[in-house]
């Protein structure tokens, strides 16, 4: 914690994964966390340490306030026995001592105030536990109740703002969450590297959806880096260069910015469609989590919205649920925004490794548990808003509704009979809508997998979603980084698995599109295409190399290189395979594929 | 200055809710109050929940009160007066 502990060793290098291409170079703004609470470990003026002072002074008070407040409302049911140990609490808030030291530390340490109370109570709680006596030894924990009180309150205050920054800044943290990256300024940050997450994390998916390169897994860089040190990230390559000299940084300075031309010149080809040399055309279509997105969807020439992860309209409101008309607005601009092309909403995803609802108890195995479709259908009155608000914008545009994790035909059937009653309650009441709206089912357990024909009768179209997909399949945490080298989109389990489903789309002539991470990677886009895949949904900046990749390849080579593929036993052996005979069959495109890494 | 040597009686000595009381109490006065813990020399701000808390004084232990200024009589005489009834918490052998 003690951020002068750090080793001051120039061009330490970190390997990662690599979660989102690109280079930044600037300086490191650390984030902590406790409960899931991030904030700012900053290094301030000694202006700003007079306001952090003040901001320190007026969340004791206002933390002394809500506690007594706490301990009235509490009167009684507790009973005097336990009343105690809040008294107790309001005295250590009531502790000049403690007021002082935090003061202090603003004041010789020039941080701000919430890395002062972090350290204060670190040192505090670290005394406490050198007590022999059991019982007064537990009193560290109350030292962290009470800096986490101070802590929330100091955050729900004025945080310290991003605006101010002087300059750009890399975030490292031991992970991002959703949450955090909402309170961020993204016009001020460059980059992300953090301790945890695999590739499919959120840390790294909400990366590439902004664009933004990110090192993830790195396991001790909030270590090994302080807020203010020189940080260099490098996103194809999976690195991250901590306290850089003046020539690596011209090097990557150089790096970064042909990586940039590269970028654009791409983007310029936008308009040209993907098909392959023997003329056999793919859709691309953009996953979609950020309202701001939308605008990126010409840019890069997607063809509509393959994958709108609607949950992210719940970032940062929980408990809190956006009302039918709010919903409406965002499903509106997504319809006009994608016109013929339309867009594919997949209902909340709740849960998981997500976000969770209030009122639904923890569970031990969310991944699991209740989530997606399952709590759709225990809270229908969630469920029936969406639907619709989905529906009333539908006459706008093009609407396709998604429905994700779903393990058995019963699901589906009652989704549709709910969709159905929204639909009359529309009718009856008189409300514009547009009641064509495709269903269509996600296939990512591997029992949905495996009944796909009869999904397939069911439901308007199928859509397989990878991430989840290869996670419940091979049975890996994605976010896992102990596990994470075993989550292998290239196993053959996954391409029997998605061969199958081709094969069970074509013979039911139900349509097919896929969705997650696998379709942004241009070798595993150029697998999914030889194994018969024809909708690719993928981050919208991952758009113009994958058409790239498309447009150097022959179908029908590629099929028979994937027929080769499905025969072999492990991972590195299709990885092998493909990684010989992809570059002799597109060797311009590999060419420029390996120079940009 | 006055200084007041005393023995902690009550079973848990002095932990949270007895820390707490004799803070608050010493909080009342506007004289200085110090605690000493007799055999590790160790001292406290008696105002000061977090400094009692670490002086970390069991049963059995002997502290001083030591109370400097305007009321310190008063003060030292109230908070001895605490420590000997043991934090009013012990009926008869209460667990707290």
């Amino acid at each position: 914690m003690d951020s002068s502990n750090t080793s001051h060793s120039r061009n330490s290098k970190l390997k990662g994964l690599a979660a989102s291409p690109g280079i930044a170079i600037g300086r490191v703004l650390r984030l902590d966390e406790r409960g899931r609470r991030q904030f700012y470990y900053m290094e301030v003026s000694a202006q700003q340490a007079r306001t952090e002072i003040k901001r320190l002074r007026e969340a004791f008070a206002e933390a002394h306030a809500r506690l007594k407040e706490i301990r009235s409302n509490l009167k009684g049911e507790l009973g005097g026995q336990h009343e105690y140990i809040l008294d107790a609490h309001l005295l250590m808030l009531e502790d000049k001592h403690l007021i002082a030291e935090a003061e202090r530390e603003i004041r010789s340490r020039r941080i701000n105030a919430e890395w002062a109370v972090r350290n204060v109570a670190d040192r505090l709680a670290g005394a406490y536990r050198h007590i022999k006596d059991p019982y007064l030894r537990e009193r560290s924990a109350d030292i962290e109740d009470i800096a986490t009180r101070l802590l929330t309150t100091l955050s729900g205050h004025t945080r310290f703002n991003m605006s101010t920054l002087d300059q750009d800044v890399v975030i490292v943290a031991e992970t991002i969450w959703p949450s955090t990256v909402g309170e961020l300024d993204l016009n001020h940050v460059l980059g992300f590297a953090t301790d945890t997450g695999g590739l499919t994390s959120h840390s790294a998916i909400i990366a590439r959806a902004v664009g933004l390169p990110a090192v993830v897994g790195l396991h001790e860089i909030t270590k090994n880096a302080g807020t203010g040190d020189a940080i260099i990230i490098d996103g194809a390559a999976g690195e991250v260069v901590l306290r850089p000299t003046k020539p690596i940084i011209r090097t990557y300075i150089e790096k970064r910015d042909l990586d940039r031309e590269r970028r654009v010149e791409a983007s310029v080809r936008s308009s040209e469609p993907a098909t392959t040399l023997d003329g056999v055309r793919i859709t691309l279509r953009a996953n979609v989590e950020l309202p701001a997105e939308i605008e990126s969807l010409a840019l890069f020439g997607a063809e509509g919205i393959g994958l709108y992860r609607s949950e992210f309209l719940l970032l940062n409101r929980l408990p809190e649920l956006p009302d039918e008309d709010e919903q409406y607005q965002v499903y509106r601009k997504l319809a006009e925004a994608t016109g013929e092309h339309g867009a594919s909403i997949r209902v909340f995803d709740l849960g998981g490794d997500k976000l969770s609802l209030d009122g639904f108890e923890e569970e031990k195995n969310p991944a699991l548990g209740l989530r997606a479709i399952r709590l759709s259908l225990k809270a229908q009155e969630i469920f029936r808003t969406q639907v619709k608000a989905i529906l009333r914008a539908n006459s706008h545009g093009k609407l396709r509704i998604v429905l994700a994790l779903i393990s058995t035909l019963d699901e589906l059937r009652d989704a549709k009979r709910i969709i159905e009653e929204v639909k009359r309650e529309l009718a009856e009441s008189g409300a514009v809508h547009d009641p064509e709206l495709p269903l269509g089912v996600m296939i990512e357990v591997p029992a949905a997998a495996l009944m796909a024909d009869m999904f397939a009768r069911e439901a308007d179209f199928l859509s397989i979603g990878t991430n989840d997909l290869i996670q419940y399949l091979l049975a890996v945490d994605r976010a896992n980084e102990n596990v994470a080298h075993l989550y292998q989109p290239l196993h053959p389990a996954v391409l029997r698995t998605i061969s199958h489903l081709v094969r069970v789309a074509e013979k039911a002539k139900a349509p097919l599109e896929l969705c997650g991470e696998m379709a942004g990677s241009p070798i595993q886009a150029i697998a999914l295409v030889g194994l018969g895949v024809r909708t690719l949904s993928l981050a919208p900046a991952s758009i113009p190399l994958v058409r790239n990749a498309i447009r150097s390849i022959d179908q029908s080579r590629v099929r028979a290189l994937l027929a080769e593929a499905v025969k072999l036993a492990t991972t590195g052996e299709v990885e092998a395979l493909l990684g010989r005979q992809l570059p002799r069959q597109a060797p311009q495109f590999f060419a420029a594929l390996s120079s940009l890494g | 200055m006055q200084e007041r040597t005393v023995k902690i009686t009550n079973r848990l000595g002095l932990h949270a809710r007895a820390a707490a009381r004799l803070v608050r109490q010493a909080g009342q006065f506007k004289s200085a109050v110090e605690l000493k813990r007799e055999d590790t020399g160790q001292t406290a701000d008696g105002k000061s929940i977090l400094g009692v808390l670490l002086l970390a004084a069991a049963q059995g232990s002997r502290i001083t009160i030591r109370t400097e200024g305007p009321d310190e009589e008063r003060a030292a005489a109230a908070l001895l007066q605490i420590v000997e009834e043991k934090f009013g918490e012990e009926a008869p052998d209460g667990l707290f």
